[in-house]
């Protein structure tokens, strides 16, 4: 009883000093709890769509995806004859049942040419307007599409792109380019997380989609009074057969929150990633907050101990400080996860996804695994100062009070420190020197635990050395000011190395992405420069599928010598070794291809795939199923017949560009795959005639004005794409760490705060001989610089060598180039010193106002 | 009315520098109202340049309080303080850190050297922090008169209590200030190692000119100086020139008895 009542006199005396580890606490579970309700929110809102917007049975075609996904290679949805929706009818159960035509392979653009799709990267949907859809939608203007010139339009589009009614909207599918007049305005009952829906009548819908009437996507179908959606299905499936996919909602909700849940759980498991390593830089927060406090308590609890208290009671005294921390950081930390889950929901608002805070979620486990997490994190940081605490001797309260003397880094703690960073390095090297990729990457990220270990133990005996340097170097021209920060750095080694640690994990990541991500950059350059023979890239960009109309405008540029196309074909394969590799896809090309990307072979010549009935696979395929040049395999076309294909070439798996892929010719394909069933072209690789290339740069570019979704890139453009798309990933990244980085700094703040309480005295007798609040307040900041500038070398030294041996695993597929972001480098670096100076801000403040006279008073 | 002593207002001489600092009519108060404590009522006191003055006076009489304010580290409520010709009361806090820097040297009770400073680094602290060369010879005989030529390197942790204060003094002699102020720099030494430090405080008066004041509530120490001024509920009630340690207990006791009495 006694124990918790110090426990509780002493957390409440000292909430200043715990504050920020309060603040540690709250943030990391914070934002553990934000995913989670996050993550969930966005569960229910998609489930709430699907469930609303799904008929009670759905029919559609087989080669249709199982979420009703109605995209494919042809550039058409897939689609069953009218007579299936007569069949459903006549079937038992049944109230109503009706057709439709839905397609995402489409740009819609408005009278000006402008893409009216989303910019989050949700689908855009053209469709006939039916009965289905309209239970979950709402007319708020105009009326719905009636005839081939009328389309209605769901009203969030409206918005975003100021539309009225009456206004021109043009649908681009590989049938042709179908003009039509906004007649409607429709709102969704639900939430709609951003995707476009433009509705036609039924008939123009078929045209403009699939080029054909009689034809639908999928038949809904409303099951009539006490007929339940599986005895339905039964009933459908009975009538229509097996040729057809028959889905209840459930199922389609099911098959779509499936899709989401990949997604989702990519999403969350990264974010909980970050999440871990603030906690993990916490930890170091936490165990110097509760060092320094036991350090100053150091006398106090020595009479405690004179007087009788247990190692037991005062080490528990200690655990409970720590509980009651982990508590109050934990339940502010749960109410503002909730805080930051609605502020990703407005951020997602603000990139074009909708997520409505009435969906709200926040599952009973949110707060549980919150308070859960923060208070057995906090307890088990504080268990270390804990136990020196329980160790303090009673003598402790006869000594003098004084600051605590300089701490000394032990001889085991060098010896263990070496000895993890020493076989961290051997396993980065054992991953560098890998020849293959899998056993290596085990290696790498031994490596990269055990050298960042390593690092934490040794930190303390390193800061000893490097601060002296950094003195030598920085805080030489500081004069006597920089000598007592240096000095003042170096008179805990621990608190120093642990503080400069936490800083060391957040910026050890971000130097090691920054190499891996230029590196891969660099490498992909470097491959463009060598492989890439053509001028310009028509990338299909949103929907998949570049149109025939748009290929004949490239083609029909009289600047181009050449125009190659390019398309996926979906296959399974029968390979020499008797199996069957299934879901493979061919990469059909014009024979031009083999001068537009030159793979290396490791035998055989490119070109000669592209011969009738030949192609290519990949060394590591042809390895695992002991295909060899001249190899008869069998490909079974999903959408045409079965073809024996020769293997005449066999492509290194050391490229960034199209690895693993398998090459032919599109007019071997032909051969096997009707024409309604064809593929169309994913990309279009076009080459200037010589010296014309600025000219056939424009003339592509006007030629494909129409077609916004398609991009022409020509290597410069492509490159600089690349290097954005990694520049961007990496950005994210950066402000998922962010996160570390701020406890890390919080860290360094913590750590000069109760420094400043701990050496009261101490600044009160420099100022009583003589030292300005000014020379104070540099002399905090010196040191704070100083304990972030040796964190970011020790970070970024770590994170490079984390990178270099990553970028030389990487180099076996194809990451050939490292280099190491030497800019990016530099900035963290300097930047790091802000930090510090920024760090110290407040104590160096509180320090100047310190009154000179309490803190020389002799008690 | 406050001082029964009379005080000697200029020296003999008639020279404007035979008084290091002044006191005049100085009050520090705390608090208001019911709660006002007045821990210095009305103080005139002149300190006499090159002399060593000891203040005296039981715990609460406002002799730490004093000092303090003489030295610019406290400010007062009312009157004025002259150090030299300076007036420091009303002196920003800028202007007073650089006056105690360059001016006014420092020995406490305890804690008196930076823990993370050797032994020289600490005596030529204040010197440095205001960016001054030390006197290089006159650096060398005030380490050899404090005795410590052997332990310039030694930091603080390293040294017995009564070397950590003869650091200290040798610290407050090394920058050559118009003042030295002591709060009770024996307090915390064993008599021997006390009456060192007494004596070279003694003979940086008679030797190197130094002028110095010094709190203590020890009869000995006290009677190493050249005058004694006794402070009781914040007034100068009495002083003592050319004291022995046998006077000085007598007169305490006598307060002591007084106190009792009234």
């Amino acid at each position: 009883m006694t124990v918790l009542k110090t426990s509780l006199r002493n957390f409440f005396a000292h909430k200043g000093r715990m504050a920020l580890s309060a603040v540690a606490v709250l943030l990391s579970v914070a934002f553990v709890c934000g995913t989670l309700v996050f993550t969930d929110t966005m569960n229910t809102t998609f489930d709430n769509l699907f469930q609303a917007t799904s008929s009670d049975v759905t029919v559609s075609s087989k080669d249709s995806t199982d979420n009703g996904e109605t995209t494919s290679r042809t550039g058409k949805p897939p689609v069953l004859p009218a007579s299936v929706l007569g069949e459903v009818r006549k079937a038992e159960g049944v109230k109503s049942a009706e057709g439709t035509v839905f397609s995402t392979s489409v740009t819609v653009v408005d009278a000006k040419l402008d893409k009216l799709s989303p910019s989050s990267g949700a689908p855009t949907i053209v469709g006939g307007w039916n009965s289905n859809d309209a239970r979950t939608m709402k007319i708020t203007s105009g009326g719905a599409p009636k005839g081939p010139d009328q389309v209605m339009v769901d009203a969030d589009t409206v918005d975003k792109h100021h539309l009225k009614l009456g206004d021109e909207i043009s649908m681009i599918t590989v049938v042709g380019t179908h003009r039509a007049h906004v007649s409607g305005i429709a709102d969704f009952t639900v939430t709609n997380p951003g995707a476009a829906i433009f509705y036609l009548d039924t008939k123009t819908a078929q045209q403009t989609l699939v080029g054909q009437t009689g034809v639908y996507t999928n038949v809904n179908v409303t099951a009539a009074q006490g007929v339940t959606d599986d005895q339905l299905k039964k009933n459908v499936t009975a009538a229509v057969g097996h040729g057809y996919k028959v889905q209840t909602a459930k199922e389609v909700a099911d098959a779509n929150q499936k899709e989401l849940q990949s997604f989702l759980d990519v999403m969350k498991y990264a974010m909980l990633g970050f999440a871990g390593i603030a906690f993990l830089v916490g930890i170091f927060l936490i165990v110097n907050t509760f060092s320094m406090l036991v350090a100053q308590r150091t006398r106090e609890i020595g009479l405690m101990r004179a007087v009788g208290s247990s190692r037991r009671q005062v080490n528990q005294s200690v655990l409970i400080e720590a509980l009651l921390l982990g508590v109050v950081g934990s339940v502010l930390g749960v109410g503002a996860g909730v805080g930051i889950a609605v502020g990703l929901m407005k951020l997602m608002g603000n990139m074009g996804m909708h997520l409505s805070t009435d969906d709200l979620t926040v599952a009973w486990t949110t707060p549980v695994i919150g308070l859960v997490l923060g208070v057995v994190v906090t307890v088990l940081a504080a268990y270390l100062p804990a136990r020196r605490a329980g160790k303090i001797s009673p003598m402790a309260a006869l000594r003098d009070a004084g600051t605590p003397a300089d701490v000394k880094a032990g001889v085991v703690r060098a010896v263990i420190g070496l000895l993890l960073t020493g076989a961290g390095g051997a396993s980065l090297y054992v991953a560098a020197t890998a020849d293959a990729a899998k056993g290596g990457s085990a290696w790498l990220g031994l490596g990269v635990v055990l050298t960042l270990i390593g690092f934490v133990v040794i930190g303390p005996l390193l800061a000893g050395g490097m601060v002296r340097v950094l003195g030598a170097i920085m805080l030489r021209v500081f004069g006597p000011v920089g000598r007592m920060a240096e000095r003042n750095a170096l008179r805990n080694p621990r608190r120093t190395g642990a503080t400069g640690a936490a800083l060391m994990i957040g910026l050890a990541l971000v130097a090691c992405l920054s190499v891996v991500g230029s590196s891969m950059v660099a490498s992909a350059t470097d491959q463009l420069d060598k492989t890439v023979g053509t001028d310009f890239i028509i990338d299909s960009g949103r929907t998949g599928i570049i149109t025939p109309q748009a290929v004949k405008a490239v083609k029909s540029v009289p600047e181009l010598a050449r125009v190659t196309e390019y398309r996926l074909v979906d296959v399974s394969l029968t390979t020499p070794d008797g199996r069957v590799p299934d879901n493979k896809v061919i990469n059909a090309a014009d024979p031009t291809f083999a001068q537009d990307l030159r793979t290396k072979t490791v035998s055989g010549s490119l070109a000669d795939a592209y011969k009738p009935d030949s192609m290519s696979v990949s060394e590591g395929f042809a390895k695992d199923h002991g295909i060899k040049l001249g190899s008869a395999v069998t490909v079974n076309f999903k959408d045409g017949t079965t073809g024996k294909l020769t293997v005449r070439a066999i492509t290194s798996d050391e490229v960034v560009i199209d690895k693993g892929a398998m090459y032919a010719s599109i007019a071997t394909v032909a051969k096997y795959v009707p024409a309604a069933k064809m593929p169309k072209d994913l990309m279009v690789f076009a080459m200037a005639k010589d010296g014309q290339q600025d000219a056939a740069y424009k003339a592509l570019k006007s030629a494909l004005h129409k077609y916004p979704d398609y991009t022409v890139r020509d290597q410069t453009d492509y490159k600089k794409a690349l290097k954005d798309q990694i520049g961007q990933m990496l950005n994210m990244i950066y402000g998922l760490l962010a996160l570390a980085i701020i406890v890390a700094v919080l860290g360094v703040v913590n750590t000069l705060a109760l420094s400043v309480v701990e050496r009261t005295r101490e600044i009160g007798l420099m100022r009583a001989i003589g030292l300005s609040r000014r020379q104070l307040r540099r002399m905090i900041r010196l040191e704070s610089v100083v304990i972030a500038v040796f964190g970011a070398l020790l970070g970024l030294g770590l994170g490079i060598g984390w990178g270099a041996a990553a970028q030389k695993l990487l180099a076996l597929q194809g990451l050939k180039v490292l280099e190491i972001p030497w800019p990016t480098i530099t900035y963290v670096f300097i930047g790091s010193a802000f930090v510090g100076l920024f760090a110290a801000l407040v104590p160096a403040f509180r320090a100047g106002r310190m009154n000179v006279l309490n803190a020389i008073a002799t008690d | 009315m406050t001082s029964a002593v009379t005080i000697p207002r200029h020296g003999g001489t008639g020279e404007r520098t035979a008084v290091a600092a002044r006191a005049r009519q100085v009050v520090k108060a705390y608090g208001a109202g019911e709660t006002r404590v007045v821990a210095l009522d009305h103080v005139d006191v002149d300190i006499a340049r090159g002399q060593f003055t000891a203040i005296m006076g039981p715990s609460g009489s406002g002799k730490s309080t004093l000092m303090h304010c003489l030295a610019g580290l406290d400010t007062v409520t009312g009157g004025q303080i002259f150090l030299d010709e300076t007036e420091i009361t009303g002196l920003k806090d800028k202007k007073l850190t650089q006056l105690r820097r360059d001016r006014i040297g420092f020995i406490f009770q305890a804690f008196n050297l930076l823990p993370t400073l050797n032994a020289i680094e600490n005596i030529t602290l204040p010197m440095d922090i205001a960016g001054r060369k030390p006197d290089g010879a006159w650096l060398e005989r005030v380490v050899e008169t404090v005795g410590l030529a052997g332990r310039l390197k030694h930091r603080p942790n390293q040294l017995s209590g009564g070397q950590q204060q003869r650091v200290a003094v040798a610290r407050a002699l090394a920058a050559r200030p118009e003042i030295i102020f002591g709060d009770e720099p024996t307090g915390n030494l064993d008599s021997r190692a006390g009456s060192e430090v007494l004596g070279f405080l003694r003979r940086s008066v008679d030797e190197l000119g130094q002028t110095i004041v010094m709190v203590t509530h020890d009869p000995v120490a006290a009677s190493y100086a050249d005058r004694v001024l006794y402070l009781a509920d914040g007034r100068i009630v009495d002083e003592m020139h050319q004291p022995t340690a046998d006077q000085v207990l007598d007169r305490m006791k006598d307060f002591d008895a007084r106190g009792r009495t009234s």
